[in-house]
């Protein structure tokens, strides 16, 4: 589902932000990416959702090649991916209700199937009855989750997650993580990159170890369950 | 399977998913079109202004496109009225100059035509001038017969033509148009219209300024909003769709208030232009500029506005950095 072969990108300052990354991630495979902050872990995700192009090496994430995007075909490539951000990307004058709607908007959904859709991402991350508030009277933890509401309402074929539990207590970030799991169950490819080492610890998935740019570790889950 | 194939079944998956069908667009571009007047509506005094200098730029030269209908429909009343006299010869009899003016009622370009012997004229001439004693001195009569016609074609090179023609009957002394005045009416006419056209192709660049202008600052306003929409897959031509919006309200206002204010000055002109007429006896008044008139200067607001904002707004997106 998506695979680096071989990628690096160098910013035009001449930082090398990855050097020759390759993995690969196939469908119904949650993996987690961590490393220090700067170790490279944003740059990956923006590579996937062709924010950066790379500045070597072949990407392909469901089955685009990256290295190769169009403009036009840019737009169609994000609709299938469902990303959450670690600065949430919420707009601020719009209800949390029409935030989640947003992706559906912009697939063309009819708005009984689309507002049937956003209260189910809604319930998933629990914050159904705050569908009328606006962000900015939410807490931290609670614009994570409508991110995350966001990024699974269009049911995607892939899930980009950057510090998705960052905000949240553990509680919360095991609801979250339950979340994420129905979706690999259902065939989904989830790449999540956080620096929360006990949650990763606590949930055993394959993890890829970033630093400086270069991928150190992949690690497989311990046992195999 | 290779990328290419694999990214063209994604797009059908996708068409057959998403139930994006007619009537859904048509909610979805309703939703977007009162999205935007709602966000216009929530600067009234900036949208007012931007209204008015679209209504004022649009006004000019439908004024004078109106000014210019107006003469046209002046010079049109005075059509049957190209009259043309010829006066003939000395030696030409009253015979020969009948059969002059009957020759010429079998011309195409010629409606009428009459025969004025020297003694009618004389006639005339005396009745009107009220000279009768002073005329009956004269011991012989110094006016020579005429004919006068009337040209089928008033236009004036159409008129120039029949002059020519009837300068080569060997009888007519002296050819006289009567209707020269009508020709430069008619030359002013022409000059109006290209003033009103250079003056339109002026109007259409500072309507593409004002709407480019003030589409720039709303999007430049919401760039978070086009980041964010950009970031979960919309086009550029998705974000720019409210945009559009914002145009075309702001044509199709502009283009009403300038329809209402072009009444106004109509009105206001009216009255005088009247007093005018009623001097050279005519009954005319100013033509109100008519629905079609009004029409086109709507569409035609609302059509550059929408353009102005569509290559704006598209290129302002494009640039916008993720």
């Amino acid at each position: 589902m998506i695979k680096f072969d071989n990628i690096s990108k160098r910013y035009a300052d001449g930082q090398e932000a990855l050097s020759n990354i390759s993995f690969e991630v196939s469908k119904g495979e949650l993996a987690f990416i961590t490393g220090h902050s700067g170790a490279g872990k944003s740059t990956l995700l923006k590579l996937i959702l062709a924010m950066e192009s790379p500045s070597n090496g072949q990407l392909i994430a469901n089955g685009v090649n990256l290295s190769r995007i169009s403009r036009s075909q840019i737009a169609e490539h994000r609709r299938q991916i469902g990303t959450v951000f670690q600065d949430h990307q919420l707009l601020h004058d719009r209800t949390v209700f029409d935030n989640v709607a947003l992706p559906l908007e912009i697939s063309g959904y009819q708005a009984k199937e689309a507002g049937r859709r956003v209260r189910a991402a809604l319930d998933k991350v629990g914050l159904l009855k705050k569908e009328k508030s606006f962000p900015g009277s939410l807490s931290g933890g609670e614009q994570q989750r409508v991110g995350i509401a966001r990024a699974v309402v269009n049911r995607p074929s892939i899930i980009l997650a950057d510090e998705p539990t960052g905000n949240l207590d553990p509680a919360l970030s095991t609801e979250v993580m339950k979340v994420f799991e129905q979706f690999k169950s259902v065939g989904v490819c989830l790449l999540v990159a956080s620096h929360d080492a006990t949650l990763i610890q606590r949930l055993n998935y394959r993890t890829l170890v970033l630093d400086n740019g270069k991928l150190v570790a992949d690690q497989a889950p311990r046992s195999p369950s | 399977m290779s990328p290419v194939r694999r990214n063209k079944r994604n797009k059908r998956n996708k068409r057959t998913q998403s139930p994006s069908s007619y009537i859904n667009r048509i909610q979805a571009h309703k939703r977007v079109a009162r999205a935007s007047l709602k966000q216009l509506l929530k600067d009234p005094v900036s949208c007012l202004v931007t209204t008015f200098v679209i209504a004022a730029s649009l006004l000019l030269p439908a004024l004078l496109f109106g000014l210019n209908s107006n003469l046209s429909s002046i010079l049109s009343g005075f059509q049957e009225s190209a009259q043309v006299t010829l006066y003939l010869k000395d030696e030409v009899s009253n015979i020969s100059g009948k059969r002059v003016s009957n020759d010429l009622l079998t011309h195409p370009d010629i409606s009428t035509s009459v025969y004025i012997s020297p003694e009618q004229a004389l006639d005339e001439f005396a009745s009107s001038t009220g000279l009768e004693s002073l005329l009956q001195e004269l011991s012989s009569n110094p006016l020579p017969g005429a004919v006068v016609i009337t040209a089928a074609d008033a236009s004036p090179a159409s008129v120039d033509n029949l002059v020519q023609q009837l300068h080569t009957i060997p009888e007519v002394a002296l050819v006289q148009v009567d209707s020269r005045w009508l020709q430069r009416l008619a030359a002013i006419s022409q000059l109006i219209r290209l003033i009103g056209q250079l003056l339109s192709a002026v109007v259409i660049t500072a309507l593409f300024l004002v709407i480019g202008n003030t589409i720039k600052l709303a999007i430049e306003n919401r760039k978070e909003e086009i980041r964010v929409i950009k970031l979960v897959g919309g086009s550029d031509m998705f974000a720019a769709r409210p945009f559009l919006y914002t145009g075309l309200l702001y044509g199709l206002a502009g283009g009403i208030l300038a329809v209402l204010l072009q009444h106004v000055v109509l009105y206001a002109f009216n009255s005088g232009f009247e007093q005018l007429m009623q001097l050279y006896g005519s009954e005319f008044t100013l033509q109100g500029f008519g629905l079609s008139n009004s029409i086109i200067i709507i569409v035609a607001g609302s059509a550059i506005s929408w353009i102005a904002a569509f290559v704006t707004s598209l290129r302002q997106i494009r640039n916008i950095n993720l």
